[in-house]
């Protein structure tokens, strides 16, 4: 079996997305296996350990919703270790959870034996922002459960991912996920020195909403978290201008009304006159300085702060248009026209619809991030959503893994290519 | 209407043959001689038995003295009739079982099914109606791979190619596998990649 042929067969591809985690072989095709990111601490005490007796300390994959308990305990035995994109050198109980994840996965693909198989070359996704200890790590991590698995790993950022699997070789990735997002040009390599990390993500756009359902007498549900995530999703919108969007809404209440009914419940949300403030979902996410967010930071909701994490700083108030700008600005005067031409927008948070007969005051996330550019004189560019944004970043580990050539090895300061593996 | 005697075909075969109406019928006779000779009864019965695709109806006429020797049960499992005579009378202890001849017999041309020859009819006409049409085919297809060849056709742009930049396309060489998934196809990363590690001044992270 020649290279291309082997890896045909057994490239294998890990994406540590901040809620789930996608993995595979590239015999999966199109779609990888998802489970959440996440891994459970069971007490020993509890009847289910005991009875199940699992090998391991954590639970993770399907396995997780047999040993839950109390919802109390989740805080603390429920952990989602890539919640914000980057896991503190010294949280050895995610470390923990991300190890159990590789073990897991790699598991739930063992091959037949005397195949010819000798290991599989692995591809891992990690933020953008993940500092240089998160690589050593994870890399450190798949080389301890190897046990003959694995020939080969390399671990690629995933706004590089996104674009490999989008198939665009210069261009500007903006990845958004629950904690965070990422802005980062792509000239055949990650431009990492022209990064931007913003410290606002889905996470934002649910903090709005709990305001907003308190606001409007459904106090009781602005702390379930699950509910609050499908009043986003059902009742948020994106306005092209908020204070038009704003007016007319008031005007028109009927036309903009927001309803919705959680499902299986009798629960039903109903903003009535106050279905104007949907379009504050959308408009927090994408620019959270119009004044009218003045006043749920005066009443306490937290304002999105400068962070720093590793050696990065995440931004909390610069909106997307901004973020790009800056990304771009930080690259060759000449290739910046060629960046403005693609931008690509990727992960869940940018996932919003426009309902029929709003047309003229919502849009989705690829206007407003025309419109954000174009406010600041931005004009010919071309902005897409990623074709198939849950999966775009393991579709381009799978890639990467597939071609980037056996010998090309891995290097600390480009931070690129394979790290062999001996069995 | 009566019995009417009707002449033997075989020679060989002895015994009595007539026409009852539609069906012939025949007695094979055993005398009372016969009885004393060890297989003659046997013999009988064989031929009768022979003679059972020839005649709708066949009795073994033996004498009644048989009667008190023999299981009549026997002939009525197989369908042959059983008759004892003595000097005064003839008795049927066994009635023939009558079967129909199995040697074929025209099906008059009335009776057949005009239906079914209707249908036999367009079913050939549609077999030959596609015969007609993949002969129609083969010769097109004929034509098609030839007229590039013969005739010097090439497809003419209406402008001339402006020089538009393309990524070459990288084939991964593949002999043992099906199709890649679609996001390998035309995927510029796919020669991009490839070269890495051959390229001078690589980037590093930034």
């Amino acid at each position: 079996m020649n290279g291309d042929n082997y890896r045909s067969h057994y490239t294998f591809a890990m994406d540590f997305g901040t809620s789930d985690f996608k993995y595979g072989p590239i015999t999966l095709g199109e779609n990888p296996r998802i489970v959440n990111n996440r891994g459970y601490f069971p007490d020993r005490s509890s009847v289910m350990y005991k009875a199940f007796e699992p090998t391991s300390d954590v639970i993770v994959g399907d396995d997780v919703p047999l040993y839950l308990q109390s919802a109390e305990d989740l805080s603390s035995r429920l952990i989602y270790p890539m919640r914000n994109g980057m896991i503190d050198k010294g949280d050895d109980q995610a470390w923990r959870v991300v190890s159990s994840l590789t073990s897991y996965s790699l598991d739930s693909f063992k091959p037949e034996p005397n195949n010819g198989f000798q290991g599989y070359y692995i591809v891992a996704s990690l933020s953008s922002v993940s500092p240089r200890y998160m690589y050593e790590r994870l890399l450190g991590l798949l080389q301890e459960n190897n046990h003959g698995k694995i020939k080969a790993v390399t671990v690629i950022p995933q706004p590089f991912a996104v674009a490999i699997g989008h198939g665009v070789t210069t261009c500007v990735v903006i990845e958004s996920g629950h904690g965070n997002s990422q802005v980062c040009p792509i000239s055949k390599y990650p431009i990492r020195a022209a990064q931007v990390a913003l410290n606002r993500g889905g996470g934002d756009a649910n903090a709005i909403t709990s305001e907003i359902l308190k606001d409007t007498g459904y106090g009781d549900l602005a702390n379930e978290e699950a509910v609050v995530r499908k009043v986003k999703e059902n009742i948020g919108l994106v306005p092209g201008n908020l204070d038009n969007a704003i007016a007319d809404a008031r005007q028109f209440p009927r036309k903009a009304r927001a309803k919705y009914r959680v499902p299986g419940t009798r629960v039903e949300i109903d903003l009535e006159k106050d279905s104007w403030s949907r379009f504050l979902i959308g408009e927090y996410v994408f620019n959270p300085n119009h004044e009218i967010f003045e006043s749920y930071f005066s009443r306490g909701m937290p304002r999105p702060k400068d962070v720093k994490m590793g050696d990065t700083i995440f931004r909390g108030m610069l909106d997307f248009g901004e973020a790009i700008i800056a990304s771009v600005e930080r690259c060759p005067v000449e290739l910046q026209p060629m960046l403005y031409r693609e931008v690509l927008l990727s992960g869940g948070n940018f996932s919003w619809v426009v309902p029929p007969k709003l047309e003229e005051i919502a849009v989705d996330a690829p206007t407003k991030v025309r419109l954000l550019l174009r406010d600041r004189g931005i004009k010919n560019v071309s902005i897409k959503m990623t074709s198939s944004p849950q999966f775009s970043v393991w579709h381009g580990c799978i890639i990467y893994g597939f071609a980037v050539p056996e010998n090309y090895e891995w290097d600390w300061q480009r931070l690129e290519g394979w790290m062999k593996v001996s069995n | 209407m009566g019995a009417q005697p009707t002449s033997n075909t075989d020679s060989n075969q002895a015994g009595l043959s007539f026409l009852i109406g539609a069906d012939n019928v025949h007695v094979m006779v055993l005398k009372t001689q016969d009885l004393a000779q060890r297989n003659s009864i046997i013999d009988t019965v064989l031929k009768l038995s022979s003679l059972r695709n020839s005649y709708q109806t066949v009795y073994l006429a033996a004498p009644r003295l048989l009667g008190a020797t023999i299981d009549a049960s026997i002939f009525r499992a197989h369908g042959i009739g059983l008759l004892f005579f003595d000097e005064r009378r003839i008795d049927e202890a066994v009635a023939p079982q009558p079967l129909q001849a199995t040697r074929p017999q025209l099906i008059p041309t009335s009776v057949q099914d005009s239906g079914l020859v209707s249908e036999l009819a367009s079913l050939k006409s549609m077999y030959f109606e596609m015969e007609r049409n993949l002969t129609q085919l083969r010769d097109d297809l004929k034509n098609l791979h030839e007229t590039p060849r013969n005739s010097g056709f090439a497809p003419q742009l209406s402008q001339p190619l402006q020089g538009v930049p393309r990524e070459p396309v990288y084939t991964p060489n593949i002999t043992q596998r099906g199709p890649l998934p679609s996001y390998f196809s035309n995927n510029p990363w796919l020669d991009v990649l490839s070269k890495r590690g051959r390229m001078e001044n690589e980037p590093l992270a930034g």
